[in-house]
């Protein structure tokens, strides 16, 4: 019998009940109106003092959150079997999952700082295909997660460069320092995304602050206090700055939490990464699994000179936090490295950094395609619509004709692809870029579209429908999208490789 | 041992183009299966805004209707000339072809767009028809692979027959059981 195998179902460790309770805060404070709404409701229906009500309140809801965390834990149970994990686990709806070795694509684990003290910790099995987690087995011994991923290693297909009997030792491709984890925090695409709410808004402050001190009490008081309108103006770019400066604090110490000490190794053909101050997350991926692999730039990360990226397994085609294996951050040194691990010789050094020379442009009629679509016909409509109630003042939708003229092109220029026998490389973006680049043989199915115009001055988008989502390449010729496709068509039926 | 790695050159004109295929169209009796389907909803539109003209007209007789059907009625002939004409001008433009190792689909009238599924790539192959398209013997097809729901690939239309045929062809090219219906 293997290690792993136990023919009886058993419970994981009453420190589960950790899991639990946070588990059930996080689905209270995501949902917070739906599940406070009717203790709050008692608190409003009960007559007494309004302390004692809340403090009654309070008393039901950690009572019942406690008991709903033990009833998941005592309703768990799970086995190993000869060739799945089998779960059991519900208080009133009952279920059992099973969980196919030969189906799991990775096993995950998550220690948070208590289950790091308990040598617990909490294995999350990612199968293909399934749009979240399939299942998870929450404080179990490290020595079990060991072996179920030793166990994983061994179910795997055997793959025809895997005859040998090789087991190299694990390498670290990449790891992070301090600098490194400040750079995640200052590229948050969230910070940024306020400041460029903000971009718009601060130039009409100006105009709009002196009619709102006017008329605002607050800042009559302010008044009194003998505050100019410039000071007042630098008041608000002041607590504007602060809030900024907030964020970007508040997303450096999010990125130190989740990736402090990250770690990228690799062992024999599985990805790992390993990261985290107080949970420490442990992600795996096989790299014959990955579908796709993208190195993105957001504007913070191209003033770095940094990558962000991204290796797509097989999703059910929603998002799944699972399908994705994230590379916060890496050099351009590091990029190659990582991409050659994954694509190995299949498709030797497929250069993902945006400005590679061997990036071809696609048709230059796409800046006046878009441009009519987007910009000449909303903006002519809207004109004539709008005529009659505003009168002349109606030219003015006008403008948006040269502003498309404008994103068309940045977006035309961002395009970019090359590809030879094995894999096509895509490059994309619009203030930032993303560089996308997978197997021909990876490809489920593949479409032409052309739109009439297209048709007529014979060009096409190609279309590559992959287990991880899809990659369009628009306004290339029609001849070269139709060789491309009969091509990545004849790769695909004639390789005898296991896509995933 | 030295992994195995091919790298084989290849006269990408000899490749089997989709452009030389005979295409075949979907079944003769698909342009009255989706004519009936837009003369119901048709009907179902014209029964709807039928009872809620009467309605306001009732609710109104003491004084005059704020709402102008003359206008509603003038935008529903013109949906309903082009619910019936789009199947005339959308089916013939709709082709399927089976090869060897992929089925190609071909469809659209403003966008032209042609899909090849591989074989190979198919997970699963169901057949289904509506109560409309038994009546017109035509059926779906609706073959899966990996990716969600935007990987799949449905090919409407098909003569019920065909529909079934294909179906068993498919599985056995993915090597899945096959149930006779």
């Amino acid at each position: 019998m293997n290690k792993t195998e136990n023919k009886r179902w058993q419970r994981t460790s009453p420190f589960a009940v950790i899991y639990y309770l946070g588990r059930i805060l996080k689905g209270i404070a995501k949902n917070a109106v739906q599940s406070l709404a009717p203790l709050a409701a008692a608190v409003v229906a009960f007559e007494g003092d309004l302390k004692t009500r809340i403090g009654y309140a309070v008393a039901v809801l950690v009572s019942v959150v406690l008991a709903a965390a033990l009833a998941r834990y005592w309703f768990f149970r799970f086995r190993i079997g000869a060739n799945a994990v089998l779960i059991r686990e519900g208080v009133f709806r009952k279920t059992q999952t099973d969980i196919k070795f030969d189906r799991i694509q990775a096993i995950n684990t998550q220690q948070n700082i208590i289950f790091r003290y308990l040598n617990l910790v909490t294995v999350t099995f990612d199968t293909a295909g399934s749009s979240g987690d399939e299942g998870r087995l929450p404080a179990v011994s490290l020595a079990l997660a060991a072996s179920l991923k030793e166990r994983i290693r061994r179910e795997r297909p055997v793959l025809l460069e895997e005859h040998e009997e090789t087991s190299a030792p694990a390498r670290t491709l990449l790891s992070l320092g301090t600098g490194d984890l400040i750079r995640i925090g200052l590229s948050d695409s969230r910070a940024l995304f306020l400041l460029l709410l903000i971009g718009p808004v601060a130039e009409r402050l100006e105009e709009s602050v002196g009619d709102f001190i006017d008329s605002s009490s607050i800042f009559s008081s302010f008044r009194d206090l003998d505050i100019s309108l410039w000071g007042a103006i630098g008041l608000i770019i002041g607590a504007i700055i602060t809030l900024l400066l907030i964020l970007l604090l508040a997303s450096v110490l999010a990125a130190v939490l989740r990736y402090y000490r990250f770690t990228l190794t690799i062992d024999n053909d599985v990805l790992r990464s390993q990261g985290g101050l107080l949970t420490r997350h442990e992600h795996a991926v096989n790299i014959g699994k990955v579908q796709t692999l993208a190195a993105a730039q957001s504007p913070p990360l191209r003033l770095m000179r940094r990558f962000r990226l991204q290796a797509r397994q097989a999703s059910s085609g929603k998002a799944s936090r699972s399908s994705k294996f994230i590379v916060p951050l890496t050099e351009s040194a590091e990029l190659g490295v990582i991409s050659s691990e994954i694509f190995g010789e299949e498709f030797p050094q497929p250069d993902l950094h945006p400005a590679s020379s061997r990036f071809q442009r696609i048709d230059s009629r796409y800046v006046r395609s878009r441009t009519v679509a987007f910009g000449v016909v909303p903006a002519t409509i809207f004109t004539t619509l709008l005529l009659y109630p505003l009168g002349w003042y109606a030219l003015l939708a006008l403008l948006w004709i040269p502003l498309t003229v404008l994103f068309s092109i940045l977006l035309y220029r961002r395009y970019g692809y090359y590809f030879d026998d094995n894999g096509l490389v895509m490059r994309n973006g619009f203030l930032g870029v993303r560089v996308i680049a997978f197997l021909h043989r990876k490809v489920q199915r593949v479409s032409i579209v052309q739109s009439v115009m297209q048709k007529r001055r014979g060009l096409a988008n190609l279309k590559f429908y992959l287990a991880s989502g899809s990659v369009q390449l628009p306004y290339v010729s029609l001849e070269l999208a139709s060789q491309l496709r009969d091509f990545v068509l004849y790769r695909i039926e004639s390789s005898q490789r296991p896509w995933h | 041992m030295t992994p195995m790695f091919e790298n084989l050159q290849l006269a990408t004109d000899d490749l089997p183009r989709i452009e030389t295929i005979e295409w075949q169209r979907m079944a003769p009796k698909y342009v009255y299966r989706r004519l009936a389907g837009a003369l119901l909803t048709l009907l179902f539109i014209a029964v709807g805004m039928g009872v809620a003209h009467a309605l306001l007209s009732i609710a109104a007789q003491g004084g005059e209707s704020d709402v102008s059907f003359g206008w509603l009625w003038l935008g529903f002939a013109m949906l309903a000339l082009l619910l019936i004409a789009w199947p005339f001008i959308s089916v013939p433009r709709m082709f399927y072809a089976v090869r060897q190792r992929d089925i190609v689909f071909r469809h659209g009238v403003m966008w032209h767009a042609v899909t090849a599924a591989p074989f190979n790539r198919i997970q699963h192959v169901e057949k289904s028809s509506t109560p409309l398209d038994r009546k017109f013997q035509v059926a779906s097809l609706q073959l899966y692979t990996a990716g969600g729901s935007s990987s799949d690939l449905r090919i409407h239309g098909l003569p019920a027959k065909t529909a079934e045929k294909l179906r068993m062809f498919i599985l056995d090219k993915i090597g899945g059981s096959i149930e006779q219906d």
